[in-house]
């Protein structure tokens, strides 16, 4: 368990900070992000369009909440739940041989593949740390 | 309340917060997502002038007539193994760092027909936009695409790109 004060904070804002760009890149481009889910090819045109449109808001105000210290521990519970879903999801997508962009960070975005999984385990361990930490914040939780 | 409680309920409220606000941020795409749009394809022509969605037909009136400089947007192997005659080998994946060089031969306002594999394939639209930011102004995907093109039995090439 890390208890270094400064250190829990700069994790907070790098995880966070990271959650904000990636959903500021993609709310822009609400039907390129959703052409992006829909070619995982796991859900269809209905619902790529409902998470494209949601998701980067998701990643945003989590992301906020993280660094702002409000509802600390309810966002590091959004981020680590998509990490993990964002890991299994690229884990899955190699698996089946699927070559496509991992919509991560809208633009920028970069093929689904090891380089992904390694950047979200490492967010992850952020994620888990922040999580589990029980030190009480400048927020108004207590 | 439990701890654990109190954390669920903060995500929950969190993923709630995030529908209002997605919902009233893009109110205007959602109501036409209400309205039936984008059930079939993401890529609305209206919100992208100068790039218009063409039929194997007009495909192959543009490539007899010698009207258009034809973009093959797949990767340099599925070029190599088969591409429409005459065609340019442009990856999508690739221009997306560099960009090949030709594009600077061929004027702005030129008639381009890009193409990929076919069926769902994204890489020719994707490309397509990328153009379109660079300043051509007659961009037309063939969306069925080299799949399309060689069951219809129209001539084909083989051999790397000589640019």
């Amino acid at each position: 368990m890390i208890r270094n004060k400064p250190l829990l904070l700069l994790f907070r804002v790098v995880l966070g900070g990271l959650f904000i760009y990636a959903g500021v890149v993609k709310v822009g481009h609400p039907l390129d992000f959703a052409q992006d889910i829909r070619n995982y090819r796991l859900v269809g045109q209905s619902l790529s369009f409902i998470a494209a449109v949601v998701l980067p808001w998701l990643e945003i105000l989590a992301g906020a909440f993280l660094i702002a210290g409000i509802w600390k521990r309810g966002a590091a519970l959004v981020i680590t739940g998509l990490l993990v879903f964002f890991i299994v999801l690229t884990l899955v997508t190699m698996a089946r041989g699927l070559d496509i962009d991992c919509g991560c960070f809208g633009a920028l975005s970069r093929k689904s593949g090891w380089s992904v999984v390694l950047e979200d385990l490492g967010m992850l361990f952020l994620g888990f740390v922040l999580f589990f930490d029980k030190t009480p914040g400048p927020s108004p939780e207590k | 309340m439990s701890e654990a409680r109190r954390t669920l309920r903060q995500a929950l409220a969190l993923a709630a917060l995030s529908v209002v606000v997605a919902a009233a941020v893009h109110l205007p795409l959602v109501k036409r997502f209400a309205r039936g749009e984008f059930r079939e394809t993401f890529f609305v022509p209206a919100d992208h002038p100068g790039i218009r969605l063409i039929t194997m037909a007009e495909a192959e009136d543009l490539w007899r007539a010698g009207e258009a400089a034809f973009i093959d947007a797949r990767t340099a192997d599925l070029y190599a193994q088969g591409h429409v005659p005459r065609a340019l080998s442009a990856p999508a994946e690739e221009a997306e760092t560099s960009f090949p060089s030709f594009f600077e031969r061929l004027p702005p306002e030129g008639a381009l027909v890009i193409y990929c594999e076919g069926g769902d394939c994204q890489s020719s639209l994707a490309l397509a936009k990328r153009l379109r930011e660079k300043g051509f102004t007659d961009i037309r995907v063939f969306s069925g695409g080299w799949e399309e093109w060689a069951r219809a039995g129209l001539p084909g090439e083989k051999g790397d790109d000589q640019k």
